[in-house]
């Protein structure tokens, strides 16, 4: 049985239908990468965001990851605005990021997140940009949008949070840095830190729904500057330059398994272990992750009670 | 004259269909509309029309439904307040020249009956059970004899009966074997409206008396694979088995059971047990025509299968979703006329007799009682199964009133019956 | 102390009651004067170094086999296959055997480069294992590193693409086993033997089998003539395995057999009074034994299974051995022989047994009636060399509560073998006859088998064959405390007490007959002289 609504509330609640003889024209989209932040950075929502920082993401960062922060006092020099550029398994990378950053950076960053994740609902949208201050960034397509925001933020001083693999990684290996962060570094003139995140995927990995307390290890590199010579002569290109922040991320992998001593005779041996592991089989790839990376949980099968 | 009698007491329904509901079937039946009454004996309606004397007269699971007020209100314009039920008869001719030989009833009042010219088009076809004039003509309306207030019914000393509805009993047969007549003439009329391919599989559901004459007529007239039958009481899944049923389960294995015997594919979405199957059986006979029933027939029939109502049902609730996706028949199966079987077209009784005397159905019939204890009688019937009975009758054979040894009953000698001794030498 | 052997005690009026198994739960019965009880031997020690002893077995193989590394070559195709959830029982504390053995051969595989390494569970027509029982089997290490990529399998009898028939044996006998594992240049396979069944040539040549080789030795034939089942030599079904396997080996399949045997340690140490004699209860053990039978008696059905199925054992490994496939078994036996080896003297007219509430085929799940008849009569009836213990027509009476009750995700097919087939007839030729076609070839058993966690549909016909020599044999079985409906459904007599049973027997076995209980698990085999 429906219930209908008195005739006048109807007219008032509900939207008019179009004329069908009319064209129909496309109405601005207001999510995903389309999603304007800009009300995340007026000074009532920093210090909303602040208050929730300080109160939420960090005790609850420091509960699940209890995070040990390396290499702080490279981001001592810097005055800003920077590019951070970190390794990404976990969509806990993000809050431990934003939770490790120093105050006077944390205070005015951005973070380039996955725009069909943290911003594919309203609320969604809403709650991240405005607890974490992301910004969205689409990672499947090719599009100018999330980088002219973030260049025009990081002209307007703000700090940006890029993970330049573009997504989670899937086996516990690095992927190939993709050129974003490089590329903004160049446009705008910041330096790239590069930053390495150790033990985040058996916390959180990717395809799981559950948290697992662990240990979490988070390294500050040396402050990179685009522009570089190469053996041309000329000035490196994004391309390259997103090399060397991986190179430099794979270095502060090292000595997160090792030491830094050992590490750094290695780097300049040019023996630093692969970033993106061993071009083997599956399965030696997964046999030689670090236990640091491994994904260490029995999936709750329901599959013992469901016969299909 | 002694008679059994329903009348339109619409508290005494209520009154029963609540104690059925609350204490199951029969329970009402001291509160109900039926009652124990001395009433005048019907007069004869026509010069065609003569007077029996029933000897056996069964209860039938449509009477019980009566008597429980559970009837469906599409019968209303089709009986006749007050009438005396029973339609299973087998009993004395009082007059005429047949005097004195036992006789079937066969109780549908159709247009011959009626005496109604010209016939209507069942009738002429001799589908006489699907009569379109059961409430015109020269009595009053009914369906059958048994729930008419003209004709009177076999729960009492007398009725009248038009010659079309009599078949002579053979000497040979008992009156417990007639007395089967008319319930297996239902089941061979279900069997045949099945339309079963040899080599089909099929399924009945249900193994009371309908169920079982079902089965012995499918077993007899079809040629299925395999004859799975349902049973819920041990007594039942005896005569099944006895009746040719290929496999007998109990009503929880059904599922499993017609996933076993046709090989198909299931679902089972909790792991308990199997939900829905892939295919199914060809035919599927309801003898129960409960809402269950026929959900369970929708379950286990495969698609483009076919389900035949042979159980009166009532008002019930089923889902169709299966009926409408699978390309299901459903169809009824009621009463009883012309048969085409291999040699011809055959009346529906004829063929009964014969089934009868072939797997001796008279084993079906389990208990004796009086009119006077009519009220123990149907609660027996109504929990026949669980008593280890299938057919519960009432014995008129010893009412010996005065007006019967007038009529100088030349019956052959009766066999004392055997199963409930003590209740009819009492009597 | 150093470990003590098994033995047959005498019962006299001062032995106390003996514990029986009664499926979850336990009774404690006196049994009559003059009675025999066979204790199985005490838990050996382990292993003191489990990882080094495999590492070594890999390195130094028995009969003719080279070590392990030296079989890894980088381009090869590697398969290591591994026994199912049936083994061991009851499941063993992480680790379990086999994530120490695949995590040696796997770190071996890594250093010679081996790229193209996959995983196969050696199922036959078992049901598919779940990802928990998989992990737990191999390890969080292992099973993450190859299930995400496809490369950890179950063997499937119901792939055509996915088996090659390598010919026939000089009886006749198909041979027809898992592709990828008959066309890898190694196979190795990892074995846990718990009982002297396991092992040799019945891991590859039933473990990875097809339906199609199974039924020349799983039939009602060969079983009746496998006496017994645990001594191979005189196993039917084990020299049909034996000539399966030499064929496997003759049609170039490189086989790399690692068996390993465990202590008898099966119980966790709340439930220590399991594995030592009665009489040497201590405080501890008789009140752990009194609570536990009083709480047991009052906790629902369905409860106590979940408590018992739970229960992980701390089984340590006794040996390892690798290397060429009749070697390793021939060894395997022997250290297994020197663990559960009881010299018993002459047979008796009744036996009695309490069955636990696991058989290897119940692994979380419910242990109905089938799987009774068939731990019992099957697994308990055949712990023997030489003769049986009990004498011909003699009597078996099997403790267990025997529920009519079925696991219908992992036995389907079970409830239809036991609402239809035992129904009609409990004659193993009439039903190999009537219906072991039906069952094996039926399109749902074969779609629950392959896709959900189902035993394949001919697998309760086995489980009754398994039967074959103990029915064959004996001149009566009677269950105590069952289900009555379920046990007289498979043709035995139900009994309330193990006295009205042994009364029972005495109209079978005559006046004043002589007992002898099996006091197991943990498991020993009798050897009867």
């Amino acid at each position: 049985m429906s219930v209908r609504l008195p005739r006048i509330v109807d007219e008032v609640v509900s939207r008019p239908t179009w004329p069908g003889t009319l064209p129909r024209p496309m109405e601005p989209r207001n999510i995903g990468v389309d999603y304007d932040t800009a009300w995340t950075r007026k000074p009532w929502a920093r210090a909303l965001r602040r208050v929730l920082v300080d109160n939420v993401t960090r005790p609850f960062v420091a509960v699940v990851a209890t995070p040990q922060v390396f290499g702080r006092e490279h981001l001592d020099p810097l005055e800003g605005p920077v590019i951070f550029a970190a390794n990404h398994s976990s969509h806990l990378d993000t809050s431990i990021v934003v939770a490790c950053l120093p105050e006077r950076f944390r205070r005015r960053t951005v973070v380039a997140a996955a725009a069909d994740y943290f911003f594919d609902r309203p609320w969604k949208a809403a709650l991240w940009s405005l607890a974490l201050g992301t910004i969205p960034m689409e990672r499947n397509k090719v599009s100018r949008k999330g980088a002219d925001l973030a260049a025009s933020l990081l002209t307007e001083r703000w700090n940006v949070v890029i993970f330049p693999e573009g997504g989670r990684t899937r086996d516990g290996w690095g992927q190939e840095f993709r050129g974003g962060a490089a590329y903004l570094a160049k446009r705008c003139d910041v330096p790239v830190v590069p930053v390495h995140l150790r033990g985040v995927r058996p916390v959180f990995p990717r395809g799981s729904s559950t948290l697992r307390r662990g240990k979490v290890e988070v390294r500050f590199g040396d402050p990179l500057r685009p522009g570089q010579k190469v053996a041309s002569g000329k000035e490196e290109d994004a391309r390259h330059f997103a090399g060397r922040i991986e190179g430099a991320v794979a270095l502060l992998a090292d000595e997160a398994e090792s030491d830094w001593w050992s590490a750094r005779r290695r780097a300049a041996a040019g023996e630093t272990p692969a970033f993106r592991g061993p071009d083997a089989s599956a399965w030696r790839r997964a046999w030689a992750l670090p236990a640091s990376a491994r994904r260490t949980r029995s999936v709750r099968s329901k599959s013992s009670a469901k016969p299909w | 004259m002694k008679a059994l009698l329903v009348e339109r007491l619409v508290h005494r329904f209520a009154a029963a269909r609540v104690a059925a509901l609350v204490a199951g079937s029969g329970s009402g039946i001291g509160i109900g509309p039926l009652r124990l009454s001395e009433i005048e004996q019907p007069s004869l309606p026509g010069p065609s029309w003569h007077r029996v004397a029933p000897l056996l007269s069964g209860i039938c699971g449509s009477d019980l439904a009566t008597l429980d007020g559970e009837s469906s209100r599409f019968f209303e314009d089709i009986v006749t307040f007050p009438f005396v039920p029973g339609h299973e008869i087998v009993g004395v001719v009082l007059d005429g020249p047949e005097t004195g030989r036992r006789v079937v009833v066969e109780p549908v009042l159709s247009c011959v009956v009626r005496g109604i010219e010209p016939l209507c088009p069942s009738c002429a076809a001799g589908r006489t059970g699907a009569c379109e004039r059961i409430a015109f003509g020269g009595i009053r309306p009914g369906l059958q004899t048994g729930y008419c207030a003209d004709t009177g019914g076999g729960w009492s000393d007398e009725l009248v009966v038009h010659e079309a509805q009599l078949h002579l009993v053979p000497d040979t047969m008992s009156d417990e074997a007639a007395v089967m007549v008319e319930p297996a003439a239902c089941g061979i009329h279900a069997a045949l409206a099945g339309q079963v391919v040899p080599g089909e599989r099929v399924v009945v559901l249900g193994a009371g008396t309908l169920g079982l004459c079902t089965l012995a007529a499918l077993r007899c007239h079809t040629l299925p694979s395999t004859l799975l039958a349902v049973a819920k009481y041990k007594v039942q899944r005896h005569f099944a088995a006895e009746f040719g049923a290929d496999d007998v389960v109990a009503p929880s294995e059904l599922g499993r059971a017609v996933r076993r015997m046709t090989g198909t594919l299931a679902l089972a979405r909790t792991g308990a047990a199997i939900d829905r199957l892939a295919g199914g059986a060809d035919a599927v006979f309801d003898c129960v025509g409960s809402s269950r029933s026929i959900a369970e027939a929708l379950e286990v029939v495969r698609p483009g299968g076919r389900i035949v109502l042979v159980g009166m049902p009532g008002v019930v609730r089923v889902d169709l979703a299966p009926l409408w996706q699978r390309e299901v028949a459903l169809c009824g199966a009621y009463a009883y006329g012309t048969e085409s079987v291999p040699e011809g077209p055959r009346r529906t009784f004829a063929l009964a007799f014969e089934l009868v005397e072939m797997v001796s159905l008279e084993r079906l019939v389990s208990a004796h009682y009086p009119l006077e204890r009519y009220e123990e009688a149907v609660h027996h019937a109504a929990n026949a199964g669980r008593r280890g009975s299938v057919k519960v009758v009432f014995d008129l054979r010893h009412e010996d009133p005065a007006w019967r040894r007038a009529a100088q009953v030349a019956a052959p000698k009766r066999r004392v019956p055997r199963d409930d001794k003590k209740l009819e030498t009492s009597a | 102390m150093s470990p003590r052997p098994g033995f047959v005690l005498e019962v006299d009026r001062s032995t106390p009651p003996t514990l029986f198994w009664h499926g979850e739960g336990f009774r404690f019965e006196q049994l009559p004067e003059g009675s025999r009880v066979v204790y199985p031997p005490e838990s050996l020690d382990g292993l003191a170094d489990p990882d080094a002893a495999i590492r070594h077995a890999l390195e130094h193989p028995v009969g003719d086999s080279a070590p392990l590394s030296a079989l890894l070559k980088p381009e090869m195709r590697l398969t290591i296959a591994f026994d199912d959830v049936s083994l061991p029982l009851p499941p063993m504390r992480r680790p379990d055997m086999r994530q120490r053995v695949v995590e040696a051969v796997l770190d071996a595989a890594a250093a010679a480069g081996v790229d193209d390494v996959v995983l196969i569970a050696a199922l036959a027509l078992h049901r598919r294992m779940t990802d928990n029982e998989l992990r737990h089997a191999l390890g969080d290490r292992v099973f993450d590193a190859f299930a995400p990529h496809g490369l950890l399998l179950q063997h499937d009898a119901e792939d055509p693409a996915a088996l090659v028939h390598l010919g026939l044996t000089e009886q006749g006998e198909d041979v027809e086993i898992n592709r990828r594992a008959a066309e890898s240049d190694l196979l190795v396979y990892v074995n846990i033997n718990l009982s002297a069944m396991d092992g040799g040539h019945k891991s590859v040549a039933t473990g990875l089998a097809s339906y199609r080789s199974l039924k020349h030795h799983h039939n009602v034939r060969t079983l009746q003539h496998s006496r017994s089942l645990m001594d191979r030599h005189h196993s039917e079904m084990h020299s049909s395995n034996w000539r399966m396997g030499r064929l496997i080996k003759n049609a170039g399949v490189k086989i790399f057999q690692i068996e390993s045997t465990l202590n008898l340690d099966m119980f966790p140490s709340q439930f220590s009074f399991l594995q030592k004699r009665e009489w040497e209860w201590s405080l501890a053990d008789r009140a752990g034994f009194h609570s536990t039978r009083l709480a047991l008696d009052h906790t629902p059905p369905r409860l106590a299974r979940q408590i018992f199925q739970s229960m992980l054992s701390p089984y340590a490994p006794t040996s390892v051995q690798a290397g060429e496939v009749e070697a390793v078994h021939d060894l395997t036996l022997e250290n297994l022989h020197r663990q559960q080896l009881v010299a018993v003297e002459g047979q008796t007219d009744i036996l009695t047994m309490g069955l636990p509430y696991l058989s290897p085929y119940n692994v979380n799940s419910i242990m109905n009636p089938i799987l009774v008849a068939c731990l019992g009569l099957g697994y308990f009836f055949n712990l023997y060399r030489g003769r049986p213990l009990v004498r011909e027509g003699g009597v078996c009476i099997i403790s267990h509560p025997t529920p009519w009750a079925f696991n219908p995700v992992h036995h389907p097919s079970y409830i239809d073998f036991f609402e239809q087939v035992l129904a009609d007839t409990t004659d193993m030729f009439e039903i190999e006859k009537r219906y072991e076609q039906q069952f094996a070839t039926d399109p749902w058993y074969i779609h629950l088998y392959r896709t959900s966690y189902a035993y394949h549909g001919v697998h309760p016909l086995y489980m009754w064959y398994w039967c074959a020599h103990a029915l064959d044999y004996l001149g009566g079985v009677i269950i105590v405390g069952g289900d009555r409906a379920a046990v007289r459904r498979m043709g035995f007599k139900p009994a309330s007490t193990l006295a009205d049973a042994l009364e029972m027997a005495e109209d079978i076995v005559g006046r004043g007959p002589s007992i002898t209980h099996l006091h197991a698990p943990p498991l020993l085999v009798a050897d009867v002289s």
